[in-house]
């Protein structure tokens, strides 16, 4: 019974997921494109985590994404659809060239690093004034894509996190799994036992750096515009970051669980306390992560375990 | 009993059908956790119960919704939807920042109601991204854009320079925090006051003490060896002690000293530091004395909410739920062409001192106000040096030494 609901369940989750927009107005498509958006970011960072690298760059790689996006299409008249994936590519071939020299890092040191690389990309963007719009920003003057129709968007949005979804699917019914659980629990052991640590790290900070651009791509698009104050915003970085925590670290439903709840109770609360609603969020985030440190998905694993244990 | 549930739901859809007739909705947007949002959403709700108060518009009263846009794209554009299917607002009013304007922006247009803004000045995106007429003739931009702005200085600077002649500008430095707000005010400043050579500009960044920075150190010692007859910041309220302190440090006293941040410290007027600084805006308190609207404002809004309001925000907040609620009157309907029409003929006395009418900017059709003030703290207080007509006090020139 356990294992057909285990099956039967992400099906269903994926069928509405799909068939959502035949039943919602535009308010709730536009509430759950944003959680898409962040949830998707929340998974690719939990992602990199399963090596035991803490990433801070998340902002930074969908600030780039945003940028490489915007940039082909203003500047190198490419269709809008395409720039989308091109910001995934070029995300990825940037955190190819840079793994080559922050992967050597470990922990906090790579932590810090990754967190500069968004500041760097930033300044960058600030000042290639006549090429990238400079700290105004820049405005696709064609108009948003497929004319800000907003089933159209939340498909797209959708197909961002379910490209999210499949590759963290694959780190952790892959061998790619074996390889940064080994990484995590000891890089000496991992490399004893030939397992080529730089090679793994690689592979995985490239592929969450491409899904973070690429989901930069699909937020410009929806928008119309980037500039450095939004796309490289710390809410990239942080908001991702407190939906894994609260889901739990180190699975592909933790983050899921996380961004729902976070994203739902966010606006919520803004509808419910206008004037306070952000206090009360930022309360409730400390107060989850001090108390259920493993988050939703280490409470349901505990509370199911006490249960077996009562049961015999 | 299928009967009965019929006429329920009969009886329910009426009742509905009456109250909506009843009510015109206005969807406002801000940032609440800022002071511009929050001030300008209570100085709406004042406006609109004062027009409920003096009987409605042809009978129906004005309800506000405001939703906050958290400062975020992503969340304005989440705003505008509920406003819009949700509570099925027939107008929208508010904005302050361009980012989040511009993520308001596909939605707005997407349902063509009426919006009367209040903020975002960033011409190089917000406006190009409304584009021109008829695309965003339902989009009345009440805020100067930023190229209004610089204009407007350049020409009270000129005024003043004839009318007191001690003043005299020849070099022009300009202190800028790294960001949008900056660079486009340093963009401004070299088009407006170096485009004809009668000023000499130069100019360099600084790190808001907002954003992380403080040490105003480099840019200083760059102003000073420039030796400048008007310094000029453009940066936050967290910059104005800590640029006056370390100006005080350096011994830089220029001719006139001039902050041009959205919004002032609280309590930035007792500052002893504070005195015969001079500042860009749109409306202080000393205006209250020379104008009945303001001082009618300033006394309602200090007896609703018991706080002053902080800055020129909340009176464009309340001059646009006004003038939103004179269209809709002269127009008999919420329709946007007909409303649109309507508040094309605007012609209204503001709290901040002008008569508001829309004319065309340089992209939009509907512009309202182009021209801000030049005020200098006097005393504590915001005096209004120019526009003349509107002029509180005189300037006090040259800055004085720091003692």
């Amino acid at each position: 019974m356990n294992r057909t609901l285990a099956r039967s369940l992400p099906v269903a989750a994926i069928g509405v997921a799909i068939l959502l927009p035949m039943f919602m107005g535009d308010y709730p498509l536009q509430v759950a494109r944003n959680i898409m958006l962040y949830m998707a970011l929340a998974v690719t960072w939990d992602m990199l985590l399963r090596s035991g690298q803490i990433s801070f760059g998340i902002a930074g790689l969908f600030g780039l994404g945003s940028y490489a996006s915007i940039l082909a299409v203003v500047r190198g008249g490419m269709p809008g659809w395409l720039s989308i994936p091109f910001a995934g590519l070029f995300a990825g071939l940037a955190a190819f060239l840079i793994g080559f020299l922050i992967l050597r890092l470990r922990h906090t040191y790579f932590s810090i690093v990754t967190l500069a690389l968004g500041e760097i990309f930033r300044i960058i963007i600030h000042n290639m004034h006549d090429f990238s719009g400079g700290p105004e920003g820049i405005v696709v003057q064609q108009g948003i894509i497929f004319g800000g129709a907003s089933r159209n968007l939340y498909w797209l949005t959708l197909a961002g996190l379910a490209v999210a979804l499949l590759a963290s699917y694959w780190f952790e019914k892959s061998k790619v799994r074996f390889a940064l659980t080994a990484i995590r629990n000891n890089e000496i052991s991992a490399k004893s036992s030939g397992v080529n640590i730089f090679r793994w790290l690689l592979l995985a900070f490239v592929v969450t750096s491409a899904i973070q651009g690429m989901m930069g791509g699909i937020f410009v698009m929806s928008y119309g515009f980037a500039s450095p104050e939004t796309v490289f915003s710390a809410d990239f970085t942080l908001l991702p970051l407190a939906m894994a925590l609260l889901g739990g670290i180190h699975s592909t439903v933790g983050p899921i669980l996380g961004g729902l709840l976070l994203g739902l109770v966010s606006e919520w609360l803004k509808l419910q306390i206008p004037y306070g609603h952000l206090v009360v969020y930022g309360v409730m985030i400390v107060v989850v992560i001090l108390f259920m440190p493993q988050g939703l998905l280490g409470l349901a694993r505990k509370t199911m375990r006490a249960a077996g244990r009562n049961r015999k | 009993m299928k009967r009965f549930v019929l006429a329920i739901a009969a009886i329910a859809l009426v009742v509905s059908g009456v109250a909506a007739q009843g009510t015109i909705k206005i969807g406002g947007i801000w940032t609440l956790a800022d002071i511009t949002g929050k001030q300008g959403s209570a100085a709406a709700q004042l406006a609109v119960d004062e027009i409920n108060a003096a009987g409605g518009i042809s009978g129906k009263t004005l309800q506000l919704i405001v939703v906050d846009d958290e400062g975020k794209a992503d969340k304005a554009a989440a705003a505008v939807e509920k406003l819009a299917t949700v509570d099925k607002v027939d107008v929208f009013v508010g904005g302050m920042a361009s980012g989040a304007e511009l993520g308001k922006i596909p939605s707005f247009k997407k349902y063509n109601k009426v919006v009367m803004s209040t903020g975002a000045a960033g011409s190089a995106t917000v406006e190009k991204a409304l584009g021109p007429s008829p695309e965003s003739d339902f989009y009345f931009h009440l805020h100067p854009w930023d190229y209004n702005q610089g204009a407007s200085y350049a020409e009270g600077w000129d005024a003043i320079q004839k009318k007191y002649p001690n003043v005299q500008i020849k070099k022009i430095f300009l202190a800028y925090e790294e960001g949008a707000f900056g660079k486009s005010s340093w963009d401004s400043t070299k088009i407006l006051f170096g485009a004809d050579k009668r000023y000499t500009i130069d100019g360099a960044p600084f790190k808001s003490a907002l954003l992380g920075g403080g040490d105003y150190t480099a840019v200083l010692e760059a102003a000073k060896a420039f030796k400048p007859d008007l310094f000029l910041w453009a940066g936050y309220d967290a910059d104005a002690l800590p640029l006056l302190e370390q100006s005080k440090a350096m011994k830089f006293s220029p001719g006139i000293y001039l902050g041009a941040p959205p919004g002032w410290p609280i309590g930035f007027g007792s500052s002893r530091l504070a005195n015969n600084v001079m500042l860009y805006g749109m409306w202080s308190t000393a205006m209250n004395d020379t104008n009945a609207q303001s001082k009618k404002f300033y006394d309602a809004y200090v007896k609703r909410y018991r706080e002053e309001p902080a800055t020129y925000f909340a009176l464009l907040a309340y001059d646009a739920v006004k003038i939103l609620a004179n269209g809709i009157k002269a127009a008999g309907t919420t329709e946007t062409a007909a409303l649109v029409k309507a508040l094309e003929a605007t012609s209204y006395a503001s709290a901040l001192g002008e008569t508001i009418t829309f004319k065309p900017s340089n992209v939009i059709k509907h512009q309202g106000i182009t021209r801000q003030k030049i005020l200098q703290w006097q005393g504590g207080l915001q005096e209004v040096i120019w526009p003349f007509e509107a002029a509180t006090a005189a300037p006090v020139y040259p800055f004085p030494a720091w003692k």
